[in-house]
This record gives C-alpha cells, structure tokens and sequence, in this order.
C-alpha cells in the first residue's frame, strides 16, 4: 500500500513494527540509525516516516527538523520512550504530525498510521453518508435508512469522527483526542461503553451490523451496503 | 580551649577572619579615639597659652614705664626656659628680654601666634619656634611676650608614643577576644558538620545540636533539622513507594510468568494460546500503566508543567467528566448529578490534568458507590476560590484513612480486592498540588466520601493566555 520507512535503533522493535506493518500490507524499509535514517528520508518517495526520538549519531527530532526545513512535507510519526509531558509538544513543534510514547500497541500505531497515510479529511461538508447511515451536523440529526436516529451531541461528534473515516481503524485513544478533545488513557473501558450505546442506537434488531471492534486496538466504521 | 585551626585553615576559616577583622576594627577605633583626644587637649592648651600671653603682652603694654620690668619678670617667672619675651626700640634694637629680635612677620596686635625667633637661652642663642604676641607702645618700641611650643609638641609626642605602645597590645588584645568571639561559633559549626556529615553518610535519623539559646544560629539549626524531618519523611515515603511498586509490578508479572510457563506446557490448541497471550497482554497493560502514573507523578511533583498552564473553564471540564462517565453511573444503576452555576468558572491550569483529576476521582466514587446510589459533582464558586466537590454514597472512608488515600499507593483495606493501581488518587493529590489547589476528604451526607478542590481562581495576569 505504502512505502514507510522506520528509523529506529532498537532492532527487536524496528523487527516486529515490519513485521506487523508488512502484514497489513505496507512496504516498510528500516534504518537503525539518525544519519542512515536522514540519508533514507532525503531520497524522498515515501508514504510516511516513523522515528525514534533518541538515536544514535543524530537525535530524532534534528532529523526531522532538517527534512522540514529542506521543504519535505512527508508525514512523520514520533516514537519515544521519555515520559516527560512536554516530549509531545516538542516532537510536535519539531514538525512532526503525530506522537506515540513507548511502550505502545502495535494496532494504536498502525492506525495512526493509516490515519497519516489518507488525505486530509475535508470538514466542510455537513451532510455526510456511509451505506443506509446519514448524518446531518447542522440540524444535529441522523437516520438510518428510513429510521431517525436520537443521537446526543456526544453521540453524533462520535458518529461524524467515524463517517469521515469510513473503514479506517480508529483507537480508544484518537476517539477520545479527537471526540472529547482531552489527552490522556483513561483507565475503565469507558470508551467501548460509549461506542456500545452509539451502537445499540444504530444497529436495531435484525439491522447489519455498522460498527466493528477489532481486537486489541479500536473500532472500524464500515458501510452497510 | 581555643580549638585554633590548622594554619592551612587559617585563612579560610571564617573565625580567623572575623577574629582579624574585629581586630582591625578596635584598632582603627582606638586610633579614631586618641586623635579626637589629642586634637581636643593639643586646641585647649594651646588657646590656654595664647589667652596668657594676650594678657601678659597687654599687660606689659598698658604701663610703658615698667614694660622693661614686666618682661623680665615674665621671664624671670619661668623655671624651664620656656618664657620668652623682650622690650624692643624703635630701631629693632633690644631693651630688655632673651629674644634676638622681633620675629619676622608678627603682628603687632597683641594676639599670639606661631613663628620662628632667636632666642637667647644659657649663653647660646639658638633658632626655636615660639608662640608670641606682640604690641607696639606709645613711644614706638615693641614688646613681645612669648612662650615656646615644646609642651604641646610634646603633648603631641606623648599621646603619638602612647598609641604606639598601646596600638599592639589593643589589636592582639582584639584579635584574641574575637578569637575567643568566634571560636565558640566554630566550635558549633564543628559540631553542625560533623552531624551534617552524619546524615550524608546515611544515618537519616540524626539531627544537629541545637544550642539553649534561641539565637539565629539555633533558629537556622532548628529548621534545618525540620527540614531533615521532611526528607526522612520522603525517604520513608520513597521507600514505601518502592516497595509497594515492587510488590504491585511483581504480582502482575508473576501471574504473567506462571500463565506463559504453563500454556506453553499445557496449551494445545491455538484457542488456548490466544487466550493465554491475551490476559498476558492485559496483565502488561496493566503493569505498564502503574509504571506510566508514578512517572507522571513524579513528573508533576517537579511542577515543570505549570510553564503550560493556560485559562480553563472548570465548569467545561468538570461537565465533559461527567458525561464522560455517565455510561459507567446508568450501567450501575448510579444518580449520577452535576450542578454547576452558570458563568465561566476559570483557573489557571492544564486542562488535560483536570480532566484526569475529575475522571480519576468519578471513577473511584463510581467504584464504591453501591447500586441505586448517588455521586454528585459540584462547583462553586466563593470570594476566594472555585470549590470543585464529588460526593459518593459508597461506604466512606474512617477519619484515620482520609489524609492516607492520598498517598502513593494507598488503597484503605476495604478496597484491597477492588482493581486499581491505588495511584488514582495520589494523581488527584499531585495535579491539586500542581494547581495549588488543596483537596480534603470529608464525610458526606449520606455517610459517604466528600472530597473538595479548592482551585485558586484565575488572576487578571492569566487573561492574556488563551485557552486552546
């Protein structure tokens, strides 16, 4: 699908993030260090980069400074294992499009990706369908097929998220980043409890199923039809 | 006794140095001292002399016939040649008197004055400084009446000798009292760090010597050693820490050894490897999660992420919490309440960090709130701060435990069986903390937990920064 190339240090790491990447389908070329990973990035042509923060012979995020500056746009996905709060900001500050603290979930990163990888969603349209299911965010309204839905606001931002993103894989955590607009994991399954409501609101008895979790990482909006 | 320092010391040593300082200070007193003296007693007898010889010149003068005599007898009058004077013609030429001549350039006023004449003193005539006045008489001649300055010269000597000789013993006399001054302090000191050491090679517990007075040096002895309590506390606190993380990372992991241990030698089908690697996973997540909130207390402990702060509306966040867990409070059959006064409820602050506070402290009201109970949330706002309270109709906490829940890894005996990490309400505590806002545990109403947040209310200084 993809050509990504991962620079990271750490080879056991670097080894299963191709793996699970190769497996959904991604070409994934592999640096372990930051001037063979700036090397890579220069020659250009790909889809999007994952680094490391920390790696030897250049720190991360002055790569990624350098390619900035040089005007390559590429999406890139920072990986670290700092815990400090402000290490998200400045891998954002240092161009980067999205953050994702070590240790993480193989599926959280592969979504993130895939997220990185499509166009830009295009926000200004306010009537949005996917298969029998139809929104409408200026009266706030929804139905499904000839049924109206009674969505609550939260109900329908959560919808809107997942219609722009019709079968894209979307974590717990990027629904609540971008749903309820905080950061941080919560600790219950309070997420899976709100998309359930969303569910049972849109899937009636004998309707296909919309919604689909999928194992370990998030949630799937596919058509119907 | 005197406890004096190594000479290698000597110049380091503060006590030597205050000891030479107070030295130096006595002796530039003393000195201060003798030369207001000596320009005190050198002026009053030297105006004494003048006024004596003003009166004898005019004297002398005021009977022309007998000025002749009158020298002579001033002269006469003298037992250590130190009286001068002489009667002199018109011409310069001597009447009367031992001095050679008029001395040059003395005024003929009859006030006295310091000059240089010649004088005739056993037989020699010599060259010597005197104080003289003079008159000129009806007939022309001059009288002059004169004393020499030898005694106020040696006045001058004496007290100059006297501040030599006393000048040494008064500065070794200083420099030893402020020996004596500060060797008593040193000797304190010695004592503070040799404690001081103590407690750097690892004995906590010991504390420094405070002295019976209540001067400065005890009162800085006294805090230190309140200081020394707060980090015995620490230590304490860190190692209880320790060992309560240990504990609670190794039970997850040990459940996860014996769970990969036995699938690997029992597990036959894929079903069963799945299902083992599964709850491994999630016995992982769990573990990381422990790991991730002490990092993140630790984190907000050094207050580093106050530099982000902004203006968030409580009212907003507190609001999102709790629809957040309203899902969680209907499933369990739970009231779940928010009144919240309309209007901006702003704080200086993180908003992210509010949130997980709320979050963290709903979750827990939700956990030991039974069925068919209640959890309200509230906020207020009062002259002084914007009061955030959660009340719970769960079982409440005994007066003894309310200040512990706050503590790392605490978790009040009741709840050992719950799950949880025991963190969730020390990051409460810590993100309080961060926002100086104190949180208490009271009894509720219905005999539930009350906690309150008292957030300082956003300043007119915090209006600049948006919120985002």
């Amino acid at each position: 699908m993809a050509k990504l190339l991962l620079i990271e240090d750490d080879s056991e790491t670097a080894a299963d993030v191709r793996a699970d990447l190769r497996g959904r389908g991604h070409d994934v070329v592999w640096a372990a260090t930051g001037p063979d990973g700036a090397r890579a990035a220069r020659d250009g042509g790909w889809g999007a980069i994952i680094l490391d923060r920390m790696l030897p012979g250049q720190d991360g995020l002055s790569v990624l400074q350098d390619l900035r500056r040089d005007g390559d746009r590429t999406p890139a996905l920072v990986l670290s294992a700092l815990g400090d709060v402000d290490e998200r900001i400045r891998g954002l500050r240092a161009g980067g499009d999205d953050y994702l603290a070590k240790p993480f979930a193989l599926g959280e990163l592969a979504a993130r990706i895939e997220a990185l990888l499509r166009r830009p969603v295009d926000s200004r349209e306010t009537v949005l369908h996917v298969g029998s299911l139809a929104i409408d965010l200026i009266a706030g309204t929804g139905r499904r097929g000839a049924r109206d839905l009674e969505l609550l606001p939260r109900e329908l931002k959560l919808l809107e998220y997942l219609m722009r993103r019709p079968g894209q894989i979307v974590t717990r955590a990027m629904l609540f980043e971008e749903v309820w607009n905080y950061r941080f994991t919560p600790k219950s399954n309070l997420i899976d409890v709100h998309v359930g409501r969303l569910r049972r609101k849109l899937e009636a008895a004998g309707e296909p199923p919309l919604i689909h979790s999928v194992r370990g990482t998030g949630f799937t909006l596919s058509p119907d039809a | 006794m005197l406890d004096l320092p190594r000479p290698a010391d000597l110049f380091r040593s503060t006590a030597i140095r205050w000891a030479l300082g107070i030295a130096l200070w006595s002796a530039l007193l003393a000195l201060a001292m003798f030369a207001f003296v000596y320009w005190q007693t050198a002026d009053y007898l030297r105006e004494e002399l003048a006024e004596t010889l003003r009166l004898e010149v005019r004297a002398a003068a005021a009977d022309p016939a007998a000025a002749a005599t009158r020298v002579d007898t001033w002269i006469a009058m003298d037992l250590h040649a130190t009286h001068y004077g002489g009667l002199f013609a018109p011409d310069g030429a001597r009447r009367a008197g031992n001095l050679g001549a008029i001395p040059d350039r003395l005024a003929r006023d009859g006030d006295a004055y310091r000059v240089s004449a010649t004088v005739d003193l056993a037989g020699r005539r010599l060259q010597d400084e005197i104080w003289a006045a003079a008159l000129e008489l009806p007939d022309g001649s001059t009288v002059v009446i004169a004393h020499d300055t030898d005694e106020i010269d040696r006045v001058r000597a004496t007290t100059l000798r006297a501040l030599g000789l006393g000048l040494v013993p008064t500065l070794a006399l200083a420099a030893l009292g402020g020996l004596l001054l500060t060797s008593r302090a040193r000797r304190r000191l010695a004592a503070t760090e040799a404690a001081v050491a103590e407690v750097m090679r690892g004995d906590l517990g010991k504390r420094l010597p405070v002295g019976p007075r209540d001067d400065e040096f005890d009162r800085l002895t006294r805090t230190v050693n309140r200081m020394l309590d707060e980090i015995e506390h620490l230590m304490g606190e860190v190692r209880s820490v320790g060992d309560a993380v240990a504990h609670d990372l190794r039970t997850p992991l040990t459940r996860l050894r014996a769970r990969l241990e036995r699938t690997r030698s029992q597990a036959h089908t894929v079903a069963e490897f799945r299902e083992a690697i599964d709850q491994g996973l999630a016995w992982i997540d769990q573990t990381l999660a422990m790991v991730t909130a002490v990092l993140r207390i630790g984190e907000m402990e050094d207050g580093r992420r106050r530099g982000a702060f902004t203006r968030v509306d409580l009212g907003e966040v507190v609001a999102v919490a709790v629809e957040f867990h309203a899902p969680l409070a209907e499933e369990k059959d739970i009231d779940l309440a928010l009144t919240v006064p309309p209007g901006l409820h702003a704080v200086h602050g993180d908003r992210d960090l509010c949130f997980e506070a709320f979050s963290n402290l709903l979750d827990n009201a939700l956990k030991f709130t039974p069925p068919g109970g209640r959890v309200a949330v509230g906020l207020q706002r009062t002259e002084t701060a914007i009061v955030a309270t959660v009340a719970d109709t769960g079982p409440g906490l005994p007066p003894g435990e309310r200040s512990q829940v706050f503590r790392r890894f605490y978790r009040a005996e009741a709840a050992r069986r719950t799950s949880g990490h025991g963190l969730g309400l020390s990051l409460v505590a810590a993100i309080a903390d961060l926002h100086g806002a104190p949180v208490t545990i009271a009894e509720a109403a219905g005999g539930g937990c009350l906690v309150t947040l008292r957030f300082p209310p956003a300043g007119a200084d915090t209006e600049r920064s948006a919120a985002r």
